[in-house]
């Protein structure tokens, strides 16, 4: 078989792939990151590369000017290779895989910047200490009294004598055949001065693992939030209940295609579901090493991990199949998974250690929700409240402790920056906030303070709020012509430059286009049509909510006056606006250190009513009527105009 | 004892809206059509006033038609190639008290009449007929970008509708009619938001909202008429239950529509159990503005003076129970 070489430039990475490898696949092969939301389909434009030396063959896709081929300019998804070619990859073509910065990590955990100050009640960490008992993982030194005559009873038993607890004399221990078989030996070598570290199964009390000595002191643990989008992890110390530290990194599933609909059509090829699988496992497995390196934990000394996802997550974690949860009925395969080994998923601590995944409520509404709900107390509430967590797939919870009844709409992954001409995650040069003045240039302001890469979630928000103040858009999102010296005919149709290439990181202009203005528009009247559906299929209005409160991951800020002209949340008294951040992260540590909280996360599932959209005729009513700014019943909107 | 009879009472009314200015308005026209201002569904006059009566439009072209079938050819072909001819006809023979124009010969394929010209026509219609003016544009919005606007002046001070503004298309015609002082069509494609969003977009532009008056798009009896009806009512219902921005008066084009229909067009040769098509295209016309007539409809655009005359007798008897 005829082989290229292909280099890749600047990373200088070269690999020899056969005749007719598309430069997508390639760049895999070479470990490089391309962006490409849309999975390879050609459709995002977001595999951009500059060609610099080669022969290659292009599939015409629309998505590249004659100006950009003339500069070599091609899609990398679209493209394959015919001989040893030479490939340039911009900055804005990679997907970078490095973490955040510890900075933006903790803003984006707070989920906001400037208001933190406003809301007096702590974030994320709302239900900190509200949940006691034991930690799921505890470590037990125990000094055994040594066999005697008189006190013949086996090494087992006699090890679970001495980790029994008062009051849990019916809770039964269970113990592995492998420590079973080292037990004996193990406890005589010891002086039976041995430290034993117990998990929480359902119901029972597993002893993972025996070590000689007392290393009572080194308990540690993992909570997770598997996001579409972004995988935060955190690294705790279970004997004081202290973070030691967080990371988030971006969820490598994300060469797969950026919402789950398209990683499960993925997983449908040959070996998809494999790589899905191996792609979440690694970046939760990087999340793990570099923070046990950098806090010095050996791994031996973490034996549990929780996992709050959306259900399509936990399937591709536990490389379940997730090909029915987009078949009608929807129906996933199992909603709760049972605590299982964590090194049965590929999770790498200690080998036997336990994964506890947080359970889901149905197809579209994940552990995520329900950690959510666990973080925001939502269950505890006597009022009603509202959490709206705004991702890819929006979902909506209402209740207080009486009820809870659950929503997923979904909004596209247009807040999280993909499928937007100039949409980026929000990280290191995205415009968050964005202020118009006819006057004078636009004021924005990026995340890290640097040069414009891109907009986020909320830089959107922002810009399209400050566009319909100033008069450049109308209330149906179209851009007026001659509106401003901005406004010009793009490729892609009308489009308002946001920051010329000469003072933005990038290989264009900044610019938000009438159809990026579409499906932000689509986004957030899926978001609010969904949770105005469900209230009032409870007979409520959004009045009637006493807290609402807001998570998700578009953003590090946001101004909420202008996410209510958008009409993306409604129009209460902004004082209802609660942010939470990532409230799934938070759950899914709650549940880590209590083993209250993890059999709550399990009756709060249980307690959610799963109300299906799609088969809700008013739902797409309403809809319609939430595609206009802010809605078409101005009336519901007046304190926002 | 007696029953009292359950009466509806709504809190809005639908928006009155005037077509024509004579003299006392500062125009030229011998008559004034005035639409809507109803406080009650159609015809149920013990809920609340319907002061005006639903009025019909002539719908004649600035061009002559080419695919209007014979039916219609038997009575108007012979004025096809003088507008001013055909106008006066509908006027002295058929009584017209609305006319509606439309600048088909504008159209890039079918004539492609410059603004200028058409502007002109204009002037020249006024001169010929007193009675107010509907005007329609061509379709194609960048051809109506230019020709409606010259039409708004030429006509300045007369009042008159000017359609079709949509949601793609609104800004230049809804400029155009503001600054002449005569009212819009807003039209949507059978959709309540949208016919809703469109009467917002054009008062944002500054246009009082009384100056519009909505087409929501219709279909002949048996091509959708039932979904174009339940989507006036909604919207009317709307508008009485107090919604401004869905209080326009409708406008419906029922000629344009009928006579699209299969069963309008074809001959009794073809399908004789249909009968002779000499009645059927008429009572195809007469029998969808019925329908649309108790959805709503304020203004009837027609086409068959046959089919006007039935209508018509339809509205009088209607409205015999009209006693303020």
């Amino acid at each position: 078989m005829v082989e290229f070489k292909v280099t890749f430039f600047p990373d200088n990475k070269s690999v020899e792939v056969p005749d007719d490898t598309t430069i997508l696949s390639a760049a895999l092969s070479a470990g490089v990151s391309l962006n490409s939301a849309c999975g390879g389909d050609g459709v995002c434009g977001r595999c951009r590369i500059i060609l610099k030396k080669g022969r290659v063959v292009t599939q015409p896709n629309g998505r590249i000017s004659a100006e950009e081929r003339s500069r070599g300019v091609y899609l990398a998804c679209s493209t394959s290779i015919h001989s040893d070619v030479e490939i340039e990859v911009p900055a804005e073509s990679r997907l970078e895989l490095e973490s955040l910065s510890p900075q933006d990590v903790e803003l984006r955990l707070k989920g906001k910047y400037a208001q933190a100050e406003e809301v007096d009640i702590p974030v994320p960490g709302l239900v900190d200490g509200i949940f006691s008992g034991v930690p799921l993982v505890e470590k037990i030194s125990v000094a055994l009294p040594q066999p005697t005559h008189q006190d013949r009873v086996s090494d087992l038993e006699r090890l679970y004598r001495a980790v029994s607890r008062p009051g849990q004399a019916s809770v039964p221990l269970l113990t592995g055949l492998s420590n079973i078989r080292r037990l004996g030996e193990l406890l005589r070598a010891a002086d039976w001065r041995v430290t034993v570290t117990v998990n929480w199964r359902e119901g029972s009390r597993e002893i993972v693992a025996i070590e000689p000595g007392n290393t009572e002191n080194k308990n540690f643990g993992f909570a997770f939030d598997i996001g579409t989008t972004t995988i935060s992890g955190q690294l705790v110390d279970l004997n004081n209940k202290k973070i030691l530290g967080t990371k988030a990194v971006y969820n490598r599933q994300a060469s797969f295609g950026s919402d789950v609909i398209t990683r499960i059509i993925y997983a449908q090829q040959a070996e998809g579901l494999e790589k899905l699988h191996h792609a979440v496992i690694d970046t939760m497995n990087q999340i793990i090493h570099d923070l046990a390196v950098e806090h010095g934990v050996d791994l031996n000394d973490a034996s549990g991990v929780t996992c709050a996802g959306n259900t399509v997550m936990i399937h591709l974690l536990l490389r379940i199949d997730p090909a029915y949860i987009r078949r009608e009925p929807y129906v996933p395969t199992a909603n709760t998974v049972p605590v299982i080994r964590a090194s049965e998923s590929g999770i790498k601590i200690n080998p036997r250690g336990l994964l506890y995944c947080v359970p889901g409520v149905a197809g579209y509404v994940g552990g995520d929700v329900t950690a959510g709900v666990l973080s925001c107390g939502l269950d505890r509430e006597k009022d009603v409240c509202v959490l709206v967590d705004i991702g890819t797939n929006g979902e909506i919870v209402a209740g207080n402790r009486d009820f809870l009844i659950a929503a997923s709409a979904s909004a596209g992954p247009a807040f999280e920056g993909s499928g937007v001409t100039c949409g980026m995650r929000s990280s290191k040069g995205a415009i968050q906030k964005v202020r118009l003045n006819r006057e004078s240039p636009p004021v924005y302001e990026t995340i890290g303070g640097c040069k414009p890469r891109g907009i986020c979630g909320s830089g959107y928000i922002d810009s399209i709020a400050a566009m319909l103040k100033a008069g450049i858009l109308d209330k149906a999102g179209r851009i007026k012509d001659g509106a401003d010296e901005r406004v010009r005919e793009g490729q892609y149709g009308r489009e308002y430059v946001l920051s010329y290439r000469e003072e933005a990181d990038a290989d264009s202009d900044i610019v938000i286009t009438e159809s990026d203005i579409e499906n932000i528009k689509r986004a957030k009247a899926a978001i609010h049509a969904a949770a105005h559906i469900l209230l009032k299929h409870c007979d409520m209005d959004f009045k009637d909510v006493k807290k609402f409160f807001i998570a998700g991951g578009f953003g590090t800020c946001l101004d909420t006056d202008n996410a209510v002209i958008l009409g993306l949340l409604p129009d209460i008294d902004r004082e209802k606006f609660i942010f939470v951040g990532n409230s799934s992260l938070s759950g899914s540590r709650s549940v880590l250190l209590s083993e209250e909280a993890f059999r709550k996360s399990g009756e709060i599932a249980g307690k959610i009513t799963y109300f299906e959209l799609s088969v809700e005729p008013a739902y797409m009513d309403e809809y319609m009527a939430a595609l206009f700014f802010p809605h078409t019943d101005l009336n519901r909107f007046r304190g926002a105009l | 004892m007696a029953i009292g009879m359950l009466q509806e009472k709504w809190p809005g009314k639908v928006n009155e809206t005037v077509i024509g200015a004579d003299k006392s308005r500062g125009g030229t026209r011998s008559n004034v059509v005035k639409t809507g201002g109803e406080a009650s569904l159609p015809f149920l006059f013990h809920e609340g006033v319907f002061p005006h009566k639903p009025v019909i439009a002539f719908e004649i072209w600035d061009t002559a038609p080419a695919d209007w079938p014979d039916e219609l050819n038997k009575s108007l072909s012979g004025v096809y190639n003088d507008p001013l001819a055909w106008a006066d006809k509908c006027i002295n023979e058929y009584k017209a008290e609305l006319l509606c124009v439309k600048l088909q010969g504008a159209h890039p394929d079918f004539g492609n009449r410059s603004a200028d010209a058409e502007a002109k026509f204009i002037s020249r219609l006024l001169k010929k007929v007193s009675v107010p003016l509907v005007i329609t544009g061509c379709g194609d919005d960048a051809k109506d970008n230019q020709v409606i606007p010259a039409c708004c002046e030429a006509a300045k001070g007369e009042r008159c509708l000017f359609g079709d503004a949509v949601q793609d298309n609104y800004k230049t015609l809804a400029a155009a009619v503001s600054a002449d002082g005569h009212s819009i069509i807003a039209e949507s494609p059978i959709d309540i938001n949208i016919a809703k969003q469109l009467n917002i977009l054009i008062s944002d532009m500054g246009l009082p909202v009384e100056r519009i008056v909505m087409n929501p798009t219709i279909g002949a009896m048996g091509y959708g008429l039932e979904y174009a009806y339940s989507i006036m009512e909604r919207a009317r219902l709307a508008a009485l239950s107090g919604d401004k921005m869905m209080a326009s008066p409708f406008i419906c084009f029922v000629g344009q529509e009928t006579w699209k229909a299969k069963e309008a067009r074809v001959s009794a040769v073809e399908f004789p159990s249909w009968g002779p098509e000499t009645e059927r295209g008429i009572i195809w016309e007469a029998m969808t503005a019925a329908a649309l007539l108790q959805a709503g409809a304020d203004i009837l655009v027609m086409r068959h003076p046959k089919a006007v005359e039935k209508v018509r007798g339809y509205i009088d008897e209607l409205m015999r129970g009209n006693t303020p």
